[in-house]
């Protein structure tokens, strides 16, 4: 196969990965995020299936998505590529399926969590707020929707 | 032909593209398939230790008698395979009664996210055979019954009569109903127990100990002189998820901790308790409140805990380990005097165990000892202590399962 063959297969690849494909996310994933999103706001959800509030949080953020075409969001599971069947059909079920959506990938998932935040002890959901500096202000719990709209407000209105 | 081999270009470049897309994470999955790190293990009365472990999906059960450095072959307690949590707080628990009979709790998964069956089996025959296992929650509902702990009556009168009790504890939603689901959360998952009076043959119909407890940390359980005590992390108030202990003889739900740690979320992160030689209780815990971070010790001195209007006489939360490092999970055991704290702590890259041990009922402790180093993924380490000996069981996915002694050097 000649090279253009092979740019023109993993450009395809990787248009197709962000179109709703569980991505593994790995100690790289965080700054190709934040490349991903240069200059614009994000919010960096973290969640699991484990997680008994994790419902919630995904219940408001799919509302949040109904009301906002073009939110600016990234939902990361924290269990393991093993759990990509439920974790699809938990995003499928909330309206989520088509955000950026990953998970952790790493024989030892606590350096993942370490490398995203050292002071991070592993309660969730957790979430992250990145202004479009990407100043990034840090919520552990579940998110209060009005806030979140309201920041978001800020964000694009100043 | 630049335009067959563009064609061919293209076909192939779109198949495996979309191939890729359903199958990407299958393909993960198999390479990655969780690993049950979480083992349980204890000591018997003539310093026997015993290990509870899943390997292929069937819980086995095996022992040693010299200190960890050879094992008997492992027995099946599971006649077939089955989903045995093992993996971060879940954990099979093993505990042998003075009587030598070997208990064995596990939750086994049902298929669907946070559901689960509390299972128990029993060995009669110095861990030969296992009974067959059975479901202790009574309600079959396919929900949350997880986050077993076990205990057993290890006091000398169970020998004189013969029977040995033993306790289960463990979080329970049964309490969930359609009112609640889509209320508060804290209002839905409580303790439950289920007590037996004749060496684990039978168990008595579950009760309930507490409503609103914390949904996915672990539980424990002690064996006091007036029976059994679990601690677990509660609900207080609103949304405060600080500890609890409450005696599983119908006594109250007593706050042990005042972190103030309010998060509408699940901290994964729990603790231990265990009761020395003079009754005093040791609790530890990690906690991320308003008042204090971390993970601590602290000292309950006896009294009567199934009073409401007891007084707890409680020392002043100790830390422990590096906060930097993610000092964690730690857990406590206590025979006699002896007080054996153990955790485990993380720089980044590798998980480090720690002990920290007391001769004299957590008065004072000997430094703190780092016990080993790991180079990929690590169980919590678990602290065992009796007369003789001080260890420290961990289980490490490079470096398989150790056995740490812990030195006995005084402060």
């Amino acid at each position: 196969m000649s090279r253009g063959c092979l740019a023109a297969l993993f450009a395809l690849a990787a248009a197709t990965a962000s179109a709703g494909e569980l991505r593994p996310f790995t100690g790289d994933s965080l700054p190709a995020i934040q490349k991903q999103f240069a200059g614009r706001p994000f919010i960096l959800t973290l969640w699991s299936l484990t997680c008994h509030h994790c419902v919630k949080e995904l219940q408001t953020l799919g509302r949040l998505a109904r009301a906002d075409r073009g939110l600016p969001l990234v939902i990361v599971s924290t269990d393991g590529p093993a759990e990509a069947r439920e974790i699809r059909a938990a995003l499928k079920r909330f309206g989520l399926e088509r955000f950026d959506t990953w998970v952790f990938a790493d024989a030892v998932p606590d350096r993942l969590r370490f490398g995203i935040d050292p002071a991070w002890r592993g309660e969730l959901p957790r979430s992250y707020l990145f202004d479009a500096a990407h100043r990034r202000t840090v919520h552990s719990g579940l998110m209060d929707e009005a806030q979140l709209r309201a920041w978001l407000k800020r964000q694009r209105f100043g | 032909m630049r335009w067959r081999n563009g064609w061919l270009c293209v076909s192939m470049a779109l198949l495996p593209a979309m191939a890729m897309a359903q199958t990407h994470a299958e393909h993960q999955a198999r390479a990655a398939e969780k690993p049950a790190l979480a083992v349980g293990a204890a000591l018997d009365g003539e310093g026997r230790l015993w290990l509870a472990r899943v390997e292929n999906r069937l819980l086995v059960v095996s022992h040693s008698t010299d200190g960890g450095r050879s094992f008997s072959p492992p027995v099946a307690v599971t006649p077939q395979p089955e989903a045995v949590t093992a993996d971060a707080e879940n954990r099979p628990k093993i505990a042998v009664g003075a009587d030598g009979i070997v208990h064995v709790t596990w939750t086994q998964n049902l298929g669907k996210p946070m559901t689960g069956h509390i299972r128990y089996a029993r060995s009669t025959d110095g861990g030969r055979s296992f009974s067959l296992p059975v479901i202790l929650n009574d309600d079959r509902q396919v929900i949350s019954h997880r986050f077993d702990a076990l205990a057993v009556d290890d006091q000398r009168k169970s020998l004189w009569d013969g029977r040995g009790r033993v306790a289960v504890a463990w979080l329970d939603a049964r309490g969930r109903s359609g009112r609640t689901a889509n209320k508060s959360p804290q209002t839905d998952v409580g303790v439950y127990a289920a007590l037996s009076q004749d060496g684990g043959a039978r168990f008595a119909p579950n009760h309930r100990v507490a409503d609103h407890s914390c949904q996915c940390c672990r539980t424990a359980l002690t064996w006091t002189a007036a029976g059994p005590i679990a601690f677990w992390r509660h609900v207080f108030g609103r949304n405060i998820r600080d500890f609890a202990i409450a005696d599983l003889n119908g006594g109250p739900v007593l706050r042990v901790t005042d972190d103030e740690w309010e998060i509408d979320g699940c901290p994964h992160h729990g603790g231990g308790i265990a009761v020395d030689g003079r009754g005093n209780l040791h609790i530890v815990w990690f906690t991320n409140g308003e008042k204090r971070k971390g993970i601590f010790h602290r000292r309950i001195a006896q009294t009567d805990f199934s009073k409401s209007a007891s007084r707890l006489d409680m020392s002043a939360p100790l830390p422990l380990g590096d906060p930097a490092r993610q000092a964690g999970h730690p857990a406590v055991v206590a025979q006699g005097d002896r007080v054996l704290l153990a955790w485990r702590e993380f720089d980044g890259r590798r998980f480090s165990a720690w002990a920290m041990l007391s001769h004299d009922a957590g008065a004072t402790w000997a430094p703190p000892r780092k016990l080993a180093e790991a180079a990929q993924q690590a169980d919590y380490a678990l602290p065992l202590v009796d007369a003789q000996q001080a260890l420290v069981v961990w289980n490490t996915a490079a470096e398989g399962l150790r056995v740490l002694p812990v030195a006995e050097g005084r402060p």
